[in-house]
């Protein structure tokens, strides 16, 4: 009986080539020789078999690396996850497109904004939605910056804390917590909004929202240059940040790297900029790409700037879109919702957006009724953190908390 | 040898630079509050917990079909012709007893799908935040106006006519094949074996 349910080969990846297991045997049998395997390895020299289990406060989430030390060098990672797994694509095999979005902001908590954008975009092409309104277009991309500038805060202060300085990671959240103060008078909650939905808004901005958020970004220019000189300027935090994690160009993108984690590398690819969605292409503003001023080029450094020059960026943007807003001011933004959202048998549609963690995609398939057939994500920080064991090979334990930070992952993206 | 002076140099010049910053923000205000004394006042539309008001409530079921989580358990019974039950704060006529409103609050993700479908307004988010429970089953909020007594006499109510109803259906359909074996050569409209 259970012969015929491992029949397939599966392939347990090793330096020098693979090496192939047989799956006819049962998985208890499996699993015993895999050990085997890695015992043997380890119990050479010094070698060591440590966990650096689900719980625990610097791995960002419930993430269980299996590190194999030589002391405190780190000689292999193995990322091992699924503790965050929570069945988004089962659910939204079985509920109708519109109540699907409150599933997408939990995918990755942290920027729920642009989950949501992501998928309203793909069912916005499904059913073949082109024409919005200006006002619904101009708040879905201050929405989502104001999303990537809260985001990418947590980022830079979670990596200060990594790094040891705690002041930062507080003067971060302090200026989150602003921002998360607007999108809760805009919305109704601080961190999961269902907001953007699909063909338009789910509410009416309220009168002086705008007012407010230029106010924000009059606040907050000025504290970004205070964090820069509290951190990002500091020499000792330069000096540590500089050799530890590089990530050269061609191993980010073998293994499928967006976002920050590849600009910091020095390749330019920005969804944002070269497959422009939503107004983006209507806005003036700067991709940021790693340069390598202090050190080896794709450092964990290189990243960190790339997300404080992201920043500002964004902040650019949303001066922009401030002033587009106050042109459209009188529209509907639920005017272009549909009633009913059934797409046509067998339509299918493939959208990637460009959320703060890299590139976001969902394929969506119909078939002709209320529920979707196939919801599929394509999560950027899965990718991004199957480069671990590469760039942390040679380091030590401290290095490797740095570059998970570097890498900014959120557990929920990776397991859905 | 002039790079490890340098560094110690530009070590404790940027370190001093962070600590000038670190300084003016102690002459700041605080910006952290004394909860529980001091709290945040939540905007109008904040998500807090859900509060269903049911005596306008017309058991529509639209709340529970939008939930997409399923968490919002409704039972009603369908009011005799003479029963008068009045109308809604929107005027919409009420034709059900809502015998059972339940909310799984322990399931519900606040994503405000539910009251956004409700045509009577009569389910609303509070901005009540602080609504921790020591056992799973306070966790079940009960919003229906009617005691167990009733709802249970409502419910059997409903089954006796739908039982009546039955026995009328079957007694009528008895009589026919009743009354065409024993009356008169049946007509056909069909010949038989056709």
């Amino acid at each position: 009986m259970f012969g015929n349910m491992f029949k397939k080969k599966r392939y347990l990846f090793e330096d020098e080539g693979v090496m192939v297991v047989d799956m006819d045997q049962t998985a208890g049998r499996y699993y015993d020789e895999a050990m085997k395997k890695l015992e043997i390895e380890s119990y050479q020299g010094d070698e060591m078999v440590v966990n650096m289990g689900p719980q625990h406060p610097s791995t960002h989430g419930v993430l269980r690396l299996e590190l194999v030390l030589d002391g405190e060098v780190v000689k292999k990672t193995t990322p091992h996850i699924g503790y965050l797994h929570r069945n988004f694509e089962k659910h939204a095999e079985n509920i109708p497109y519109n109540e699907v979005i409150p599933f997408c902001d939990r995918i990755d908590y942290i920027s729920s904004m642009n989950q949501g954008m992501g998928y309203a975009l793909a069912v916005e092409k499904l059913i073949g939605l082109t024409e919005l309104p200006e006002k619904v277009e101009y708040m879905r991309v201050l929405c989502c910056e104001l999303n990537r500038i809260a985001s990418h805060l947590i980022a830079i202060g979670t990596f200060g804390l990594d790094v040891g300085a705690i002041t930062p990671f507080l003067w971060a959240f302090r200026d989150r917590e602003q921002i998360l103060d607007l999108l809760e008078w805009l919305t109704g909650a601080r961190m999961l909004y269902n907001y953007i939905w699909v063909g338009g808004l789910a509410r009416e901005v309220p009168d002086g929202w705008d007012a407010k958020v230029r106010e924000f970004v009059d606040y907050f220019e000025p504290k970004m240059t205070e964090f820069n000189k509290l951190l990002t300027n500091n020499h000792i935090f330069i000096k540590r940040t500089v050799d530890v994690g590089v990530l050269p160009e061609d191993v980010a993108v073998s293994y499928g790297c967006t976002g920050p984690v590849l600009r910091g590398s020095g390749v330019k690819w920005d969804l944002r900029k070269d497959e422009p969605y939503s107004y983006y292409d209507k806005f003036e503003f700067d991709v940021p790409v790693g340069e390598g001023k202090f050190g080896p080029l794709g450092s964990v450094l290189d990243r960190y700037l790339v997300r404080i020059e992201e920043i500002n960026q964004s902040v650019r943007i949303i001066r922009q879109a401030l002033d587009g807003l106050q042109q459209h001011k009188g529209q509907d933004v639920r005017s272009a919702i549909p009633r009913r959202i059934r797409p046509a048998d067998g339509a299918e549609a493939y959208v990637r957006s460009e959320t703060p963690r890299g590139e976001l995609g969902y394929l969506i398939r119909s078939d002709g009724t209320d529920v979707p057939s196939r919801v599929k994500a394509r999560s950027p920080c899965f990718s991004n953190i199957s480069v671990i064991d590469d760039i942390s090979r040679g380091g030590m334990i401290a290095d490797l908390v740095i570059i998970i930070g570097s890498l900014d992952i959120v557990l929920g993206c990776i397991d859905r | 040898m002039v790079t490890y002076f340098s560094n110690i140099y530009r070590g404790m010049v940027t370190i001093l630079i962070g600590m000038s910053q670190t300084w003016k923000a102690l002459f700041r205000p605080a910006v952290t509050l004394h909860y529980p004394t001091e709290r945040w006042e939540l905007p109008t539309n904040a998500r807090g917990i859900l509060f269903n008001n049911a005596d306008d409530c017309i058991g529509c079921y639209k709340c529970a079909r939008a939930c997409p989580v399923n968490c919002i358990y409704i039972d009603t019974v369908k009011a005799l012709p003479e029963e008068d039950l009045g109308k809604a704060s929107m005027g919409n006529p009420i034709r059900q007893h809502l015998i059972r409103f339940d909310i799984d609050m322990f399931k519900c993700c606040f994503c405000d799908d539910c009251t956004l479908v409700c045509p009577t307004e009569c389910l609303y988010m509070t901005d009540e935040y602080e609504n921790a429970v020591f056992s799973r089953d306070n966790g079940i909020y009960h919003f229906s106006k009617y005691s167990p007594e009733e709802a249970l006499a409502l419910k059997t109510r409903e089954v006796e006519q739908e039982m009546q109803k039955a026995k009328v259906k079957e007694a009528a359909l008895a009589a026919k094949k009743a009354a065409a074996a024993g009356g008169e050569a049946p007509r056909r409209e069909r010949p038989v074996g056709a």
